[in-house]
């Protein structure tokens, strides 16, 4: 009887475990593609969840992650450049939690980067000194702690699109940073189906612009 | 047993859901949008819709936190047990203090800054506006609140002389902030825009934590450490050639050769030099982050330079004197800023030497000019109440000065040593309305006397994006050297300020208006019954503290950036009635450095083509009150109003790891001779005009940047 009572136990606890874990995955997978892919209305209801998510799992650094990704891409869309700051601060919180929980990723570094070029987007012309410096530095840091990840010469790429002519960017000096993301595309291998992936359609998108 | 096999498998049975709905309101019962609600230890709950409302259903059972969270607002956890019942639970939530939300402390101060929120301009601006020839003073004389005056470099403020007016780096007071004073040909600034993230220019009602300062202080705050790249930075321009290293981002050094020899022969002027102006110099900075919470600068400059030209000496028109000069600066100022654990307090620290050395000779009598400083300053802060939005600061400044002049067989001189005691908090009691109370203690040992100055500044938010300020105080400082070498039984002299301040920023356009009321006491006043008007006498005659005077007016900023694309357009209009009795004026009267209106329209466009910047400004300054020799002072005179129109070009060259930056500019295009006052000969019967030694300014020159750029580049190295 012990016995069986024993091995119902296990096996019921595992079922949670399972069914935790089954929802996660679930919850992270759904809302990670919406976080990526959704670029015609607002992702607050979405980022929201997933801060849902990283407050119950908060030993996960992907839910940190998405929340602060989520917060970023919503700024490149927020029109009040005051609001835009207030967001970002929200970000930066996150992606400290993110950091500390995972140090030395190469996916932080990039999150990194492009939180320094929504910093910088708010006021290019007087930001560029602090957040352009930081950006170079955290791709860099990226590019040595996973030399094959796309998304370094993705927001390199995207950068340079941005960057006016007389200032060393432009169309054609972007075109190779895109070619070559995609190129790193064709190996690159996500370990699970909530991991970031973002960059690919993007920089398919810029490239036929 | 069964209990036990019942407890084990509860959680695949029970499926009851239940339903929790509320509503999210904030202070005035406006309902949130896009609030997160949220059962905490769960994934569920709910994003409230546009009127603040929300709803969602969880199979959880017993005691559980729901948390409502959302941007600009306080964070709120309540308990509650959740049983077979739908729950209806409605929250408030409480503004956090935040840049949308929360007002800022604005009369008195016009603020270039990268970092802060509401300010006036950005460090950028400093070097693109033409007029302003990339130098700090010369930009800050375009904002409304000081007055151009043609003759003699510093910022006259409101009235104030320039004397009035002190430049502080890092919370030091920089003794020389000029290169060495010629009579009636202004000096540049010793110091580069871009050295600096942020440039704070009051005009009045300033903090407890600066003082000497009767009218305005100058804040420059220096660059923090970007990026580690090292560069090499070669210029050249029509008055002299440099270059600076700068190693991993942290240090640089810098050489500079100086001589105008190149501009005199491309630009008519009326100087007569025997030397023309030449000099060597040469600066290091050191800017490193240490630990996590502590950062460490240094910065060092000498330089050593030498003129001798010939001025005329008013006897008769043709008649001139040697004034020559060889200047030997020295300034250094090294900070230390320490973040304590929780990020709640915060220690800046500095300590600052400076020496300055003229050695002049004027129509062959030597002369000297000495005068050196010692400074300690530590200024604790710490953050606290509603999002650490209130500050405590408070700390003090310790400085030894010794001062000197000889001339012929005259020696004279004094030692001060000065210590000043400060504190000052800045309090939100709601996100709209702002309190700013501080005190300052001074004692300074020539006087032998002490003072204790208040100063009080407000701010309320009318709506979202307009405000009211008020700052005021009251503001003392050390009659001048030239007075204290004769009688250093004077005392201080003081000026009380008042000042209201209206703004709206909104869709890149600000307007700002400010009316002013400052009064003056216990000014330094020469007992004399013989008017001189030439400013370069020695006041040896008696003194005492009796004079007073007043100053009142409004001024105007109207700024749109929206108006021109790439572009921007500010206009300026300051009122000023001002009168005092001081130095030799026998009753009250209109100094000779105070216009009544002061105007300037500044644009400036980007033109992405051509990756060139172009700027035009024009300025106008009515005219300035005129005293003969002697005068009876029953007329009122005035000078031509003055009238400038400049404009600048910089055109912009990026490579992969090379920058270039040409620029052009003209001052005065218009070529008016403006007139800024007249000069008497000995027995008052002839005057001649005291003019800008050149009419129309030609300058030009490049900026050559080579290796990785620590984000420092643009116009960065534009060395004007």
């Amino acid at each position: 009887m012990k016995k069986t009572l024993l091995v119902m136990f296990l096996a019921g606890s595992s079922l949670v475990v399972n069914a935790q874990k089954e929802k996660y995955e679930a919850a992270m997978t759904e809302l990670a593609g919406v976080l990526q892919n959704e670029y015609e209305k607002s992702i607050m209801p979405e980022i929201n969840k997933m801060e849902r998510v990283a407050n119950a799992e908060a030993k996960e650094w992907l839910p940190q992650y998405w929340v602060a990704y989520g917060l970023i891409k919503e700024s490149y869309t927020t029109t009040n450049t005051a609001e835009k700051d207030v967001l970002l601060d929200k970000a930066e919180e996150y992606i400290k939690k993110a950091e500390a929980l995972s140090p030395k990723n190469a996916e932080i570094e990039v999150l990194k980067a492009n939180f320094s070029s929504a910093r910088l987007i708010v006021d290019p012309m007087t930001r560029w000194q602090k957040y352009g410096a930081l950006f170079e530095q955290h791709l860099a840091e990226a590019a040595k702690l996973d030399p094959q990840n796309p998304r370094v010469d993705y927001l390199r790429a995207a950068n340079l699109f941005h960057t006016p002519e007389a200032f060393g960017g432009g169309k054609d000096k972007a075109k190779p940073y895109f070619e070559s993301t995609l190129k790193k595309f064709e190996t690159f291998k996500s370990p699970n189906s909530y991991s970031p992936v973002w960059g690919k359609i993007e920089a398919e998108y810029f490239l036929g612009q | 047993m069964k209990k036990l096999l019942l407890l084990l498998l509860l959680p695949f049975l029970t499926q009851a859901q239940i339903k929790i709905r509320g509503k999210i309101t904030g202070a005035k019962g406006e309902g949130l949008a896009f609030a997160n609600v949220s059962l905490l230890d769960t994934y569920d709950g709910a994003t409230t819709a546009e009127d603040g409302t929300y709803t969602f259903e969880t199979d959880e059972k017993g005691g559980f936190r729901l948390q409502v969270s959302m941007i600009g607002y306080h964070t709120l956890i309540k308990e509650i047990t959740l049983g077979s019942e739908n729950l209806t639970v409605n929250l408030e939530l409480k503004e956090t203090i935040n840049q949308l939300n929360a007002v800022v402390v604005s009369a008195g101060v016009f603020e270039a800054s990268d970092s802060k929120r509401m300010v006036m301009l950005k460090p950028l601006d400093i070097v693109t506006t033409a007029g302003g020839n990339g130098d700090i003073t010369s930009v800050m004389q375009l904002l409304p609140g000081s007055t151009r005056v043609g003759e003699q470099e510093g910022l006259f403020v409101r009235g104030g002389s320039a004397q009035e007016t002190k430049t502080v780096i890092d919370g030091m007071i920089v003794q020389n902030p000029f290169f060495s004073s010629t009579p009636d040909v202004p000096q540049r600034g010793r110091f580069e825009p871009f050295m600096f993230k942020g440039t704070a220019f009051s005009t009045g009602g300033y903090s407890a934590q600066y003082g000497q300062a009767l009218s305005s202080v100058l804040l420059l705050s220096t660059q923090d450490q970007l990026g580690t790249h090292t560069s090499t930075t070669a210029s050249l321009n029509l008055a002299g050639t440099g270059v600076s290293h700068t190693h991993k981002g942290w240090i640089t050094g810098a050489v500079y050769y100086t001589n105008i020899a190149p501009l005199l022969a491309l630009v008519k002027n009326r100087f007569d030099f025997e030397t023309v102006p030449q000099g060597i110099g040469t600066s290091l900075t050191i800017n490193k982050n240490l630990k996590r919470n502590s950062h460490f600068k240094l910065y060092g400059t000498w330089s050593d330079n030498v003129s001798a030209m010939n001025l005329p000496s008013y006897d008769t028109a043709e008649e001139s004197y040697r004034f020559s000069n060889r200047n030997k600066n020295m300034f250094s100022n090294a900070s230390w800023k320490y973040v304590f654990k929780d990020e709640t307090w915060i220690m800046n620290s500095g300590l600052s030497y400076s020496n300055n050395k003229d050695n002049l000779e004027i129509q062959d009598y030597s002369a000297d000019r000495n005068d050196e400083r010692t400074q300690a300053r530590v200024v604790f802060t710490k953050l606290f109440g509603n999002s650490n939005a209130n500050s405590l600061n408070f700390g003090g400044e310790s400085h030894y000065i010794s001062v000197g002049n000889r001339y012929y067989e005259y020696d004279f001189g004094f030692d001060d040593s000065y210590s000043a005691l400060f504190a000052e908090t800045e309090m939100y009691f709601t996100p709209k309305l702002a309190v700013r109370p501080g005190l300052r203690y001074e004692y300074t040992s020539i006087l032998g006397e002490s003072n204790l100055a208040p100063r009080l500044s407000l701010a309320y938010k009318v709506g979202q994006f307009s405000q009211f300020s008020f700052a005021g105080g009251r503001f003392y400082q050390n009659p001048e050297k030239e007075y204290l070498y004769v009688n250093p039984g004077l005392t201080f002299e003081q000026a009380d300020h008042l000042i209201l301040n209206y703004q709206v920023i909104k869709n890149k356009r600000t307007f700002r208006t400010e009316v002013f009321y400052k009064k003056y006491d216990r000014l330094v006043k020469e007992e004399t019954d013989f008017f001189d008007p030439n400013p370069y006498r020695f006041p040896a005659g008696k003194t005492s503290n009796t004079g007073k005077g007043y100053a009142r007016g409004f001024d105007m900023f109207f700024r749109d950036e929206k108006l021109i694309k790439n572009g921007d357009l500010w206009i300026t209009y300051s009122f000023l009635d001002t009168e005092r009795e001081f130095k030799n004026y026998p009753k009250q009267l209109t100094p000779t450095f105070a216009a009544k209106h002061n105007m300037s329209v500044v644009t400036k466009k980007f033109f992405t083509e051509i990756s060139t910047n172009i700027g035009l400004t024009y300025s106008f300054a009515s005219g300035r009150p005129v005293y003969a020799l002697n005068d009876d002072f029953k007329g009122s005179e005035l000078t031509k109003p003055f009238h400038s129109v400049s404009v600048m070009a910089s055109k912009i060259k990026q490579t992969s790891n090379s920058f270039l930056v040409f620029y052009f500019l003209v001052d005065n295009l218009l070529g008016r001779d403006n007139i800024f006052g007249y000069r008497y000969s000995p027995d008052g019967t002839e005057r001649y005009a005291v003019k800008s030694p050149m009419k129309t300014t030609v300058f030009f020159g490049l900026a050559w940047t080579f290796g990785k750029l620590n984000g420092r580049s643009k116009e960065a190295d534009l060395n004007f």
